[in-house]
């Protein structure tokens, strides 16, 4: 299948201008990003991608296997880079994307050249010596959570909703459509995110790094943002005074400032 | 696959099974059962119409051998009545000619289709 | 819950006054008490979540008082950690990029420790500007809609459930079928032998096929040694299918085996093969018969030449296949269907085999394969005859290999069981054997 297509690859600003490669996180899709997309496109070329399962993405590509590890979600990332032939790219990973960008530099290092982190998170589970803010039963409350909402979630209208990236507005008819996804793929996702371990990845990442954390995070508490610049050699940490876990939405114009000062430096 | 068909009519000698079709071994049975239903007395003879038989094998071999049996057991005779050219031929190959009591001729064993019972 | 049709209309009363009153009663409830005394939930939060304003219906639920919550809480911190997580990854998303939602189903923790479900909706304000201000949530107590839906959503589980366990029996039942086939295939295997000897002189060739794997073969047949200069070889047909009939078979087979070690003698082992099958089953109200060759066979690698003597228990007669060309049946005659009657006739044929002669015997599965163009006529011993004289001189691998084409293209007859065996000998002194 084509990668483009699969993925629902969009790709905005100058041609021939340095590359940035926007991800998403777990719980909605590339419409995450779109207040910062008009500042970081006047000078760079971005690239917005869905993960299988999420967003605009073809749903008939999903597979429970691959999806059910972050290495999966990273074979999404190298595959949309090998689909564009990206070279020395600045992949920016929004939540868990953050260290699927770390896996996915670990397998396509020549097409990922700079990496930003916005609110990361290696482990989101507490563990001996490390404070990830969650408990195991927290998790599975998200998991209830999810149950809860997915009710309301009708396959019958996926069609609509997924199959027209090009015409959002028929997405905005349906009540809170950017974050509507088959129940079963977005309980994959979220036991894939929330259950991984990927403290091990953060010493081997081997590339320049900005570390991006909110002020005042629920999901990615300041010491989860601290270990993660601690761990990774030579990193630079940047702490947005935001409330929440999404700096693109509610910060955005401290979000831009700091990507764009990132770039310069790798230009 | 032709469906065995099997039709009694009583006469006074005795009852007559016209048995038509493949006496197989998914078949057999049902031959078997009608011989088992059979009343049969002393010095009766229960007449065997094979004039219609398309098929025997061994399992229907064996059939006939238990009705040579049921017969034996109520002293009564069993005759096997216009075998067709293959079953002769298969009852001479296992010895069964000698066993078998063998009448070339249907004899008084003709049915027409509106007597008797007919089952399938 | 907010619930308009719970209000009695007032305009539908009959009386003057009492509307006149109703409808006063109405105009005293300002906006402000309407807010505060609500049937629902109110709230207001800045864009960070911090807790600008709620109403005393939302304040009851949660058992808070107004100063410990105004200022001092961002809205997460009323929901559980689950709602929380929800809140961060959907919901506050959602607000900042649609500036609306409606029905998102939370948990608040309220202060005694308990939790109340909720449905809530919530709306951006802007400014002038169009720059986001605040937001305007309204709370519905969802416990009785939870509830259903809870039991809605474990009703889907369960027959998720049931579907997943269904689908394991369905997998069990396969494992358990293609267990049971591998179970028939190594009985199967028992019944004849994994392969057959090399002898001296002679050459030999088998070709073995069950009508299927479900059904075990009634076929059989064996080749194995009496003496040092005689081989005892035999093959047979039980009338029947299935467990009782491989019963059958194994009996024969074992039986055949001692009677021959015993005295070898064709006839005699027939006769002993009779009596116990005879006193097995003839009286067992399932009586059980078989047909069977039997024959001992002695090369002398001296003489190139092998003598065959040979006994039929009611079974089609062996075919010999001259080294001069031509074929023959070698007559058995006499030999009574083993099992029928307590004492039966059997007599021994007798034969030699030249070099390049070839014995073949075989089962009724070859015989009434159907051939021809619409597969409508049996093969027939007559044909079979034919075939073998076409194909003679044959050594017993060519003659086994031209007959398995002839059974490739057939469609089988109603007895579909298989078995061929083949004896003869070389033109050259060397042992060999070829399994089918």
């Amino acid at each position: 299948m084509d990668v483009q297509l699969r993925n629902n690859v969009k790709v905005v600003g100058p041609p021939g201008a340095p590359v940035v490669v926007l991800a998403h996180g777990f719980g909605c899709d590339q419409n995450m990003w779109r207040l910062v997309v008009p500042a970081l496109a006047q000078r760079h070329r971005v690239v917005l991608f869905d993960y299988v399962g999420s967003g605009g993405s073809v749903l008939s590509a999903w597979d429970e296997d691959r999806y059910s590890s972050l290495d999966g979600y990273a074979r999404d990332v190298t595959e949309v880079c090998a689909a564009l032939d990206l070279r020395d790219a600045t992949f920016v990973g929004h939540s868990v994307s953050a260290m699927v960008g770390v896996l996915a530099a670990q397998s396509a290092p020549e097409r990922i050249g700079g990496l930003v982190m916005v609110a990361p998170s290696p482990r989101y589970i507490d563990d001996e010596g490390y404070r990830g803010g969650f408990t195991a039963e927290d998790i599975d409350e998200l998991l209830a959570s999810l149950e809860a909402n997915y009710l309301g979630w009708s396959s019958a209208m996926a069609p609509v909703i997924m199959g027209n990236p090009d015409r959002p507005e028929l997405g905005n008819e349906l009540v809170n459509s950017f974050c509507a996804t088959d129940p079963a793929i977005a309980r994959v996702f979220a036991r894939t995110t929330f259950l991984s371990d990927t403290r091990d990845e953060l010493r081997q990442v081997a590339v320049p790094t900005l570390v991006l954390e909110c002020s005042q995070d629920a999901i990615a508490p300041r010491e989860v943002g601290a270990y993660v610049h601690a761990q990774i050699a030579g990193s630079q940490l940047i702490t947005l005074d935001a409330t929440g876990h999404c700096p693109q939405l509610s910060a955005p114009e401290a979000t831009v400032q700091a990507i764009l000062a990132f770039l310069e430096t790798r230009r | 696959m032709a469906d065995l068909t099997v039709a009694r009519r009583d006469t006074e000698a005795g009852p007559v099974l016209l048995v038509a079709g493949e006496l197989d071994f998914v078949q057999a049975p049902v031959l078997r059962q009608h011989v088992a239903e059979l009343a049969l007395w002393r010095g009766a003879c229960l007449t065997l119409d094979l004039s219609r038989l398309e098929q025997c094998d061994s399992a229907g071999l064996t059939v006939l051998l238990l009705a040579r049996e049921r017969a034996r057991a109520a002293a009564a005779d069993l005759v096997l009545a216009a075998p067709p050219p293959k079953l002769r031929r298969t009852l001479a190959i296992t010895g069964l000619d000698a066993v078998f009591t063998l009448r070339p001729d249907e004899g008084s064993s003709g049915l027409r289709r509106d007597e008797g019972s007919s089952v399938a | 819950m907010c619930r308009t049709g719970d209000v009695d209309e007032p305009f539908e009363s009959g009386s003057e006054t009492g509307t006149d009153a109703a409808f006063t009663a109405l105009l005293e409830d300002s906006a402000e008490e309407l807010y505060e005394a609500a049937p629902c939930g109110y709230l207001s939060t800045l864009m960070d979540g911090t807790i600008a304003k709620i109403n005393t219906t939302l304040l009851d639920w949660l058992g808070m008082e107004r100063t410990s919550v105004v200022g001092r809480l961002r809205f997460p911190d009323l929901l559980t950690v689950g709602g929380k997580l929800y809140h961060e990854t959907h919901y506050a998303p959602l607000l900042r990029m649609q500036g609306s939602l409606r029905g998102i189903a939370l948990e608040l923790k309220t202060a005694d420790g308990g939790r109340l479900p909720v449905l809530v909706s919530s709306q951006v304000k802007f400014g002038s500007e169009g720059e986001p201000l605040l937001i305007r949530a309204t709370v519905f107590d969802a416990s009785d809609r939870r509830a259903y839906e809870k039991e809605l959503l474990h009703r889907r589980q369960e027959a998720e459930r049931a579907r997943a366990e269904a689908e394991a029996a369905r997998r069990q039942a396969e494992a358990d079928r293609g267990r049971l086939a591998d179970a028939l295939a190594v009985l199967q295997q028992s019944l004849v032998p994994s392969s057959l000897p090399a002898i001296q002189g002679l050459e030999s060739a088998v070709y073995y096929q069950a009508a299927s794997p479900e059904q075990l073969g009634g076929d059989f047949y064996d080749l194995f040694p009496v003496d040092d200069k005689r081989w005892a070889f035999f093959l047979g047909d039980v009338c029947g299918k299935g467990p009782e009939a491989a019963a059958l078979t194994s009996l024969t087979r074992y039986t055949l085996r001692a009677a021959a070690v015993h005295d070898p003698e064709p006839q005699v082992a027939l006769r002993t093969l009779n009596a116990v099958l005879h006193e097995r089953y003839a009286d067992s109200g399932d009586p059980r018969f078989c047909t069977c060759l039997f024959g001992v066979v002695e090369p002398d690698p001296r003489t190139g030449r092998a003598l065959v003597r040979l006994a039929s228990g009611g079974h089609p007669s062996a075919l010999a296949l001259r080294t001069g060309g031509g074929a023959e049946l070698l007559p058995t005659p006499g030999g009574m269907l083993i099992g029928v009657l307590p004492d039966a006739r059997m007599r021994t044929a007798q034969t030699t085999l030249n070099r390049g002669d070839t014995l073949l015997l075989y089962t009724d599965g070859l015989t009434e394969a159907r051939t021809g163009p619409d597969a409508g006529s049996m093969l027939g011993e007559d044909a079979l005859l034919s075939f073998a004289a076409e194909h003679a001189p044959a050594a017993p691998r060519e003659l086994i290999a031209a007959l398995t084409g002839l059974l490739a293209d057939a469609t089988p007859g109603p007895t579909d069981d298989t078995a061929l065996l083949a004896l003869g000998v070389p033109f050259t002194d060397h042992a060999g054997t070829a399994d089918g």
